[in-house]
């Protein structure tokens, strides 16, 4: 039986590849963005088994737990994905948004069709 | 003191309350939002006076009081400080010259702005690895957002590829992060330097930290997404790029480095280098404005991530270097940013429209000047810092292909510099707001109060020695007078200059005594024909000052640094001067290119002279320890770019030819001779004993033979006066070079004495077909004729200044050649001399074709009418001739002094004096006696040819018929059109432009490279991504190969 960590760091590695692979495949620049989340996710999956110890609880403390620091996780990846979900938000939103500028002026999904710059 | 934690809760306070404002109250907002912004810069801006002025030590601040990890620490150190000063500097500006784009878009924009800064601010101090990468995204989040100021499709597209790069390799970044804190146990930047964990954890970790932050610097040719950005986007966004956003980016990379280890400096340092010569090859065939600026930044970028790299090597040096360079990038390019902005328009051609504007065009040529890294600008010292220390690790290679990246940036942004003063193909109105020019004086100003702590730095105890810099400077500033006002100024400022010359060298160096007289008295002498000018002459001054005192300076110069500084000004001052002619614009960018190339070589000889030396005086030239066969050449080739020596002379006939009347004589006679100057410094280094059997010497003195042969011929085949008088300039600097190569006593008395005569004659020919010209209105021998009636003074100094040069007796020019016979006699240089003597023999087939073509012969008819050239130009003419007549007639006078000098360096075989005869071991010769028997026997001949030839009908053009009908080419029926066609059929082949082929090929195929390698950039999103994963791989794949 795999270790929860392993399995969570195989599905993190492997969504992040599978991200990559989309970014550099997939012409319609909805699937880009998208492939982007992916490669966003998988980074949080990973930080999350990183931080993760066995037979451990989430760090939320509150009166009833003695002795917290033996019994919770490693607290700081845990923050570092909350701030790193935000920020993730936060560029998936404005990737959105010139999407939709894109369509707009070219009225067209298509990666290539956005080559007016070059050289 | 203001903790720098404001920093943060003031842009991010006012960012939150911006958006409470409604549309109606947008003046409060921009109030506040530039309130803020003054704010940010002064915190910066009291931290910098408190490290500079007082013992300010480092402080660390932690958030809410807790240690890493469990809080932010923000570092505020000297060099955090002065990093936000310019960033912050940078984002002030930007915003008042962004000034309209904030009234229309208001608070979304001012928010979106703020936090630009803010981010920025917060990359140069955290040392929080986690909080790093939330800032590093807060920037480029809000630098894409800036994209889309400009609402239009491309800056659209720009402002994606940016995202999407910028996205993908902050989350490479964050991996690494992850991987830090797992071996490193810490996210704190200080602890994590010293970790042993993530030392063990291999290569991997500390590869994933320190690639992105390689990759946010956009490294070639991983770099299309940054490119696009600087080209669509808003010119202000493209100044913020390149001035605060690699600012910073570049402290971050420096802050971790670390981290990598020596492998991890050395993939900086050489990912660096790829980085500034592929950028700058790419940059090469580029026609849009902003897009090329972009190559350059990535290019100084490049240069920053080299110095980075090689830290290890450079030690305290580093940050020194890194900082010369980065803030003559940053206050040039936002400078050039801004102008782009004003300007409008996409070509470089279009830049054309500064000469309406005095000031700008002004700080633009300043600001490509600094960002070529010239003297006296930081990034120069940054360069010459770190050639210097290259040279003292033995790193020659690096040298050379750091130079050959600042030739090939050079290219593209003085070819653009050219644009910029002569091209009238645009015609256009550009609207100068107050706001937008404002910033840019600001820069410019910054650049030049730069350019004195510099100066100050290098040379605080020597600061006499940068006066006549600073002469020239008040040129500058005294531009707006008449220009008869600015030549009595400039006469009177030379002539003092010319008293301190003789007041500190006549007696004590006379040989830089001589050398003084020529480029300082002959400055004067060439400056007298300016008074015919009327008007204000728009940069004539300061140009010819500046050309005049980096002449000065190399004769004062007693270290490397200060020679090559004087070389470099010298240079920029005769360039400045050349493009003026009406067709100059493509000859002064060849002489520039020219003179770039020959002052990088010298460069790379000085940096392997002075190598293994205690310090960079100019004695080290005799003590060359490092590659010593390679410096000295290296040296000579700088020196002989300037003398034109053959192979290096094709930008000579077009530059001397097409510049100004006045200008000609001045680069002609005065200028080359600073090559000469150099060619002996570097000969004396070398010394008389090493040298008797110097493979160099002896190349020279081939190379200078076959200079004289080519150079003559070239010369006869002319058409256009100017011209040959050009090409007699390479001939007779072949004849110097030739003469100084002998190394011997009389080698060295002949060359001084054609020096002597070819500053005199020289500047003569050139007033006097200048003052020819400045009647006819043209350069072409065949539109002239029968001018002798018309303008016989001229003809009188043109007819001296001609036997001058082709050494016929009893003129000096004889002198030089029975000197120069007697030396390479004695040297057995049988076959060298006779190629010499040949050339010789050619000299009089020009000499002759341009005085029977220009004065003898038919008068044109348009030209019946033309005067006497302008008083101001025989007036130095006369005045030359009379040291020519004092030299032929009393060659003792000028000759003994000359032997002194050469006896202190070539004791043996000098030449003596019996009661006005000099003697050799082969012969003697008097001059005064010579000269006296051959006016006698003149005197003679004029005689009877003036009682004989009474009976002669004369024919005047109306006898000449042209049976009827107009010649299709008027000029075939001109005697002296093609006159030489016969020698032309026999010889022409030698003078057939071969080298010019060669160097017009190095040209283009260089450009195809350029444009090849910028093919990769497809404009595709996609691609740039691919780009920039596969260049992670490689980089990966080779570290790990080559480990």
């Amino acid at each position: 039986m795999m270790a929860l960590e392993h399995i969570t760091l195989i599905i993190g590695s492997s969504l992040i590849l599978l991200g990559l692979w989309g970014l550099i495949t997939q012409k319609n620049l909805i699937k880009i963005v998208i492939s982007f989340t992916l490669v966003d996710a998988g980074i949080h999956i990973l930080m999350i088994s990183l931080g993760y110890l066995k037979n451990r609880t989430a760090p939320i403390v509150d009166g009833t737990i003695d002795n917290a620091v033996e019994q919770i996780v490693d607290p700081i990846p845990q923050a570092m994905v909350l701030t790193a979900i935000v920020i993730g938000l936060g560029i998936t939103a404005l990737m959105l948004s010139f999407v939709i500028r894109l369509a707009k002026d070219k009225n067209s999904l298509n990666v290539s069709n956005f080559k007016d710059l070059k050289w | 003191m203001v903790t720098p934690i404001y920093i943060i809760a003031i842009a991010l306070g006012i960012a939150f309350s911006l958006g409470f404002f409604s549309k109606g109250s947008k003046g409060i907002a921009s109030s506040l939002f530039y309130l803020a912004l003054t704010a940010l810069t002064a915190i910066a801006g009291q931290w910098l006076i408190a490290f500079l002025t007082g013992d300010q030590s480092t402080v660390e601040v932690f958030t809410s009081g807790f240690k890493p990890p469990f809080s932010i620490s923000l570092q505020m150190g000297f060099e955090e400080a002065v990093l936000l000063s310019m960033i912050n500097i940078a984002g002030l500006l930007g915003a008042v010259y962004l000034f309209d784009q904030f009234k229309k878009y208001g608070a979304h924009l001012m928010i979106t702005y703020l936090l630009l800064i803010m981010g920025l601010d917060v990359i140069v101090m955290t040392r929080d690895l986690f909080n790093l990468f939330v800032f590093l995204e807060i920037a480029s989040i809000a630098m894409a957002g800036m994209a889309l100021i400009t609402n239009e499709g491309k800056s659209v597209q720009a402002g994606f590829k940016y995202l999407t790069a910028t996205a993908i390799i902050s989350a490479f970044f964050l991996i690494g992060i992850i991987f830090a804190y797992n071996f490193g146990d810490s996210l704190y930047i200080n602890e994590l330097l010293m970790s042993e964990g993530i030392l063990k954890a291999g290569m991997v970790v500390s590869f994933l930290i320190i690639m992105p932050l390689i990759l946010e610097l956009k490294p070639f040719p991983a770099n299309g997404w940054g490119l696009d950005m600087y080209q669509a986007t808003h010119p202000a966004v493209g100044a913020l790029l390149s001035g605060a956003s690699v600012t910073a980016s570049a402290y971050v990379l420096y802050k971790l480095a670390p981290l990598g280890g020596e492998i991890g400096y050395q993939v900086i340092a050489i990912l660096g280098l790829i980085t500034f010569l592929g950028s700058n090859l790419a940059g090469l065939k580029q026609s849009h404005t902003r897009r090329m600026l972009g190559y350059s930044s990535i290019a100084q970028t490049g240069l920053v991530m080299i110095v980075i790299g090689l830290q290890p090597m450079l030690g305290e040096m580093t940050l020194w270097i890194a900082f010369s360079i980065l803030i003559t990038n940053f206050l040039a390019k936002s400078g050039l940013f801004w102008l782009a902005g004003i300007i409008n328009k996409d070509e470089l051609k279009s830049w054309g429209i500064l000469r309406k504007h005095p000031i700008l065009l002004f700080l633009f040529v300043m600001f490509v000047i600094a960002l070529s890294g010239l003297p006296p600008f930081p990034a120069f010292f940054g360069k010459w810092e770190l050639i210097m220390a290259l040279a003292n690790s033995g790193n020659a290679w690096w040298i050379g292909l750091i130079l050959l990246g600042s030739l090939i940036e050079a290219v593209y942004l003085f070819r653009w510099v050219g644009y910029g003063i002569k091209d009238k193909s645009f015609d256009f109105s550009i609207n100068c707001s107050t706001y937008k020019t404002i910033p840019i004086y600001i820069m410019g100003a910054g650049l030049i109060a730069f350019v004195g702590y510099y100066l100050n730095h290098y040379f605080g105890d020597v600061v006499w020695y940068f006066i006549p810099l600073a002469f020239a400077a008040l040129m500058f500033i005294l531009d707006f007078l008449p220009a008869k006002l600015k030549n009595i100024i400039a006469i009177i400022g030379m002539g003092g200059y010319a008293y301190y010359m003789y007041d500190h060298f006549l007696g004590v160096d006379n040989l830089r005594f001589f050398f003084a007289l020529i480029f300082i008295v002959g400055g004067i002498l060439t400056l007298i024909p300016g008074f015919t000018k009327s008007g204000k002459r728009l940069g004539f001054y300061p140009a010819a000052l500046l050309m005049f005192s980096g002449l000065g300076m190399l004769i004062s110069a007693t270290d490397l640094l200060q020679f090559f500084i004087a070389w470099e000004i010298m240079t920029i001052g005769s360039y400045l001067l050349i493009i003026r002619g009406k067709n100059s614009i493509k000859h002064a960018f060849s002489y520039m290119l020219f003179s770039l190339g020959g002052a990088f070589t010298m460069l790379a000889g000085f940096a392997f002279a002075q190598s293994g030396n205690p310090g960079i005086g100019l004695e080290v030239l005799s003590n060359m320890n490092y590659l010593p066969g390679l410096a000295a050449a290296l040296i000579a080739i700088g020196f002989m770019t300037k003398t034109a020596s053959l192979g290096l002379h094709i930008w000579l006939p077009g530059a001397h030819a097409e510049a100004e009347s006045d200008v000609s004589p001045m680069v002609s006679a005065i200028l080359l001779k600073a090559g000469v100057f150099g060619i002996i410094l570097l000969f004396i280094g070398i010394g008389a004993e090493a040298a008797t059997n110097h493979p160099l010497t002896y190349t020279l003195g081939w190379l200078g033979a076959l200079t004289a042969l080519i150079g003559n011929l070239g010369a006869a085949f002319q058409e256009d006066a100017k011209r040959l008088l050009a090409w007699s300039s390479i001939g007779q600097l072949g004849y110097i070079l030739f003469a100084f190569s002998i190394m011997t006593h009389l080698g060295w008395l002949a060359g001084l004495t054609y020096t002597a005569n070819h500053a005199a004659f020289k500047a003569i020919l050139f007033l006097g077909i200048g003052g020819v010209v400045f009647r006819t209105k043209t350069h072409n021998m065949y539109e002239m004729g029968g001018l002798i009636k018309k303008m016989p003074l001229t003809f009188i100094t043109v007819l001296f200044a001609i036997i001058t040069l082709a050494g016929i007796p009893p003129l000096s020019g004889f002198a030089g050649k029975w000197l120069f016979y007697n030396a390479v006699i004695m040297k057995e240089w049988y076959l060298q001399g006779t190629i010499v003597f040949f050339a010789g023999i050619i000299a009089f087939l020009y000499s002759f074709r341009i005085l029977y073509a220009v004065f003898l012969g038919h008068l044109k008819d348009k030209h019946r009418k033309i005067k006497e050239a302008p008083i101001w130009y025989l007036i130095p003419q006369f005045l030359l001739m009379g040291f020519i007549m004092l030299f032929s007639m009393q060659p003792e006078l000028i000759l003994r002094p000359f032997g002194d000098m050469i006896s202190a360096y070539f004791p043996t075989d000098a030449l003596t004096w019996d009661n006005g005869t000099a003697l050799t071991s082969l012969g003697y010769w008097n001059g005064f006696r010579v000269g006296v028997i051959i006016f006698i026997l003149f005197g003679i001949l004029f005689g009877w040819l003036f009682l004989t030839s009474r009976k002669v009908k004369k024919i005047k053009s109306f006898n000449i018929v042209y049976a009827g009908e107009a010649p299709e080419r008027p000029e075939t029926t001109h005697m002296a059109h093609n006159l030489f066609a016969g020698y032309n059929k026999a010889l022409g082949f030698l003078v057939a432009p071969g080298i010019t082929n060669i160097w017009k090929w190095i040209d283009e195929s260089t450009h195809d490279l350029g444009d090849f390698i910028r093919r990769i950039y497809t404009g595709n999103a996609q691609t740039y991504l691919v780009h920039i994963v596969a260049y992670t791989v490689i980089v990966f794949m080779l570290i790990n190969f080559s480990i």
